[in-house]
């Protein structure tokens, strides 16, 4: 799912401070699976917010909603009357879903509540880690199913680097397998070691991001 | 043997003699007379000099700017170059830039995460956008591609070629250890002609890996010269053994230099008997040396291994 | 001896206490039988106790300590049945977990995590239960009454 973090109160809390009422919208879909922006965390950042602008003196009004996804505009337009009573909004679902606010609702500010930083699985409970980088150009079918893209510090195609640690852990982050060394063992398990000899040429990355902002057109589904 | 480029170590090596590279690592800060100063130490004690590219992720003076300093103090550089900061347009471009000012050998490398930042010592940059553009081995053919072909990666001339000795690192004790020999074997394949590995301390494990590279022909293809960092304490060789991946000491040597009188001495006498072990070893063509900001220990060092004066070159 | 009475937590009339204000949110299943009850209050020495039983602490949701928070409640006491015990097998543990999220959140927004705690307790009476209760209004006297009583 997309995966994101609540950002730090401090900084939600001086961005609502100066207003009177603020809508604070959460979505069910990929926040909610990690836990950063369902129906159970606008109800608890809700009350936290409550607490913390009225200890500072502030008196802000907060309601809430949380939409099926924010990144559909059937749901956004659910908002629209709650919309019109209130001076700002903040979503806690991913910068799709509050610049989806943004646009249907301007000229009312809409702040994030959430830094969106991944695209991971939940491993286990509590337990979230990045798979894809969303680059364009998928080579899971000649990585034995682990992405080197996403998953390592380097993004080498031709890994793995100096840097696997001795238990097999990656150098930048002790905690995270080096994904080359997954790879060349599940590439001997498979009896494919041969495989990882030939030279990953250099890739093309403009199917990414970093060929600049995607617009993508179907032309069989426009009307 | 065909020539690349006719560079004081591709005709050491070429010689058949056994070479001897250092390090210098350029200053933390702007200052040419830093670079000087090791260059003034380290004169006349190494067939070629390795300049470090911003390593660890710290910024240093750039290893092209440090490469052009030794030049005109008489030494032959050895450029480094790493593949976190700068894309396939920008390498490219410092490669020819390089070529411009004299450089003739280059040392192709991933390069350590910016998170590095020395070991943590330091700041750093840890919230640097990552590059990463290209990888190690494709960073080889990109310079390969320039050399022989006088092409660009993306498929336009340069004019002329820009030829280049071309380095690669190996870390072969590093798991997963079955495969290191094979991307050993894609660093040559890709175009490397000279190969330093990362500090070795077990000879018996570095000789075996040796003997695998040699089965598949690559010492033939390639002048592998192992690395060797000349401790300086047991705790720095603790510290090595389990923080730097890829280094492996045998307890016998962290023993030696917690039961040594004076560590320091120990230290130069373990890194004698390496570089004799290593110059024994058969499909090994010299010896890379590095004393971590103790330069002015290798004159000494070399000159006792033997290794002094450097043969001169005709 | 106490008013089995329902407990409205937003009835601020309800305050009449000059103690603090303890919601006790307990597992049904680490009672005796004479505690069993929905909710009730009761003012005792040093402490006004509103007391909600739960089918387990598991039940309890973050939103739901926080929003007593947010109601007025000066502290909150959850009592869950010891690891071992759990009829549910990892509720208790699960409630010791958020009871430790929710400490650390209160500590962000600059209030005492001393208001909210969790007592791993078997075979508790109505009295062991006040006594919990009391021991938690010490806790939090010092930081004073909850900032969300004060005024409007």
């Amino acid at each position: 799912m997309i995966f994101a973090e609540w950002k730090p109160l401090d900084e939600l809390i001086d961005k609502l401070k100066i207003h009177k009422k603020v809508l604070l919208v959460g979505c069910a879909t990929c926040v909610a699976e990690c836990a950063a922006g369902g129906e159970k965390e606008v109800e608890t950042l809700a009350p936290l917010l409550r607490m913390a602008l009225k200890k500072q003196g502030h008196c802000v009004e907060i309601i809430t909603a949380t939409l099926e996804k924010q990144c559909e505009w059937e749901f956004v337009e659910q908002l629209a009357q709650q919309a019109t009573e209130v001076d700002a909004i903040m979503s806690i679902a991913c910068g799709i879903g509050v610049q989806a606010l943004a646009e249907r609702f301007d000229p009312i500010t809409v702040y994030p509540g959430v830094n969106t930083s991944a695209l991971t699985i939940r491993e286990e409970a509590g337990l979230w880690a990045a798979r894809c980088a969303a680059c364009g150009d998928c080579i899971l079918g000649e990585t034995f199913g682990y992405c080197p893209v996403a998953r390592c510090a380097k993004s080498l195609l031709n890994g793995p680097c100096g840097g696997t640690r001795k238990d097999g852990k990656c150098e930048v982050n002790e905690e995270v397998d080096c994904i080359w060394n997954l790879i060349v063992e599940r590439a001997d398990e498979r009896g494919r070691l041969e495989s990882l000899s030939k030279i990953k040429k250099a890739k093309d990355w403009s199917n990414s991001g970093h060929g600049g902002p995607k617009r993508v057109i179907r032309e069989d589904l426009r009307q | 043997m065909k020539m690349f480029v006719g560079s004081n170590l591709e005709r050491r090596l070429a010689a058949g003699d056994f070479a001897v590279t250092a390090e210098v690592g350029p200053p933390r800060g702007p200052d040419p007379a830093d670079v000087k100063k090791k260059a003034g130490i380290l004169r006349g004690v190494a067939d070629a000099y390795n300049v470090t590219d911003n390593q660890t992720a710290v910024v240093r003076m750039s290893s092209i700017a440090a490469s052009k300093i030794l030049l005109q103090e008489g030494l032959e550089p050895i450029m480094q170059i790493v593949c976190r900061d700068r894309n396939r347009i920008a390498i490219q471009s410092d490669l020819l830039g390089a070529w411009a000012l004299g450089m003739r050998n280059v040392l192709c490398l991933s390069g350590d995460h910016q998170s590095a930042g020395a070991g943590g010592k330091l700041k750093g940059h840890p919230g640097a956008k990552n590059v990463y553009d290209i990888d190690s081995i494709q960073l080889i053919s990109v310079v390969k591609g320039l050399r022989d072909r006088a092409i660009q990666e993306g498929g336009d001339s340069i004019s002329p070629a820009a030829p280049f000795f071309i380095g690669a690192a190996w870390t072969p004790l590093g798991p997963p250890e079955k495969f290191r020999t094979i991307r050993l074997a894609k660093k040559i394949n890709a175009g490397a002609n000279f190969i330093q590995t990362q500090a070795v301390y077990d000879m018996k494990r570095f000789a075996e890996a040796v003997r695998r590279a040699q089965d598949m022909g690559l010492t033939d293809r390639a002048a592998i010269l192992p690395g060797i960092i000349v401790p300086r304490s047991a705790g720095m060789l603790k510290y090595m053994n389990s923080n730097v991946p890829g280094i492996d000491v045998p307890e016998e040597l962290i023993q030696r230099m917690k039961d040594a009188a004076d560590p320091r001495i120990e230290g130069i006498e373990i890194t004698l008997e390496l570089i004799d072990a290593v110059k024994n070893l058969s499909g090994i063509k010299g010896v890379h040396l590095q004393a971590i900001e103790a330069e002015e220990l290798l004159p000494d060092i070399i000159r006792s291994a033997g290794l002094l004066p450097r043969p001169r070159i005709y | 001896m106490f008013a089995f009475g329902k407990a409205d937590m937003s009835d601020k009339s309800q305050w009449p206490s000059q103690n603090p204000e303890v919601v006790v949110l307990y597992c049904q299943h680490g009672l005796c039988d004479e505690a069993k009850g929905s909710a009730w209050y009761q003012e005792s020495k040093g402490v006004f106790v509103r007391a909600v039983m739960m089918p387990c602490s598991s039940k309890i949701e973050v939103s739901y300590i926080l929003n007593i928070l947010e109601s007025g409640a000066d502290a909150v006491e959850v009592v869950a049945c010891p690891e071992k015990s759990c009829k549910y097998l990892v509720g208790s543990l699960r409630a010791e977990k958020r009871i430790e999220y929710i400490r650390g959140l209160l500590e962000k927004i600059g209030y005492a995590p001393e208001r909210v705690g969790i007592n791993r307790k078997l075979s508790q009476s109505p009295e062991q239960l006040i006594n919990l209760a009391r021991a938690r209004a010490d806790a939090v006297r010092p930081f004073g009454v909850n900032p969300m009583k004060k005024g409007e």
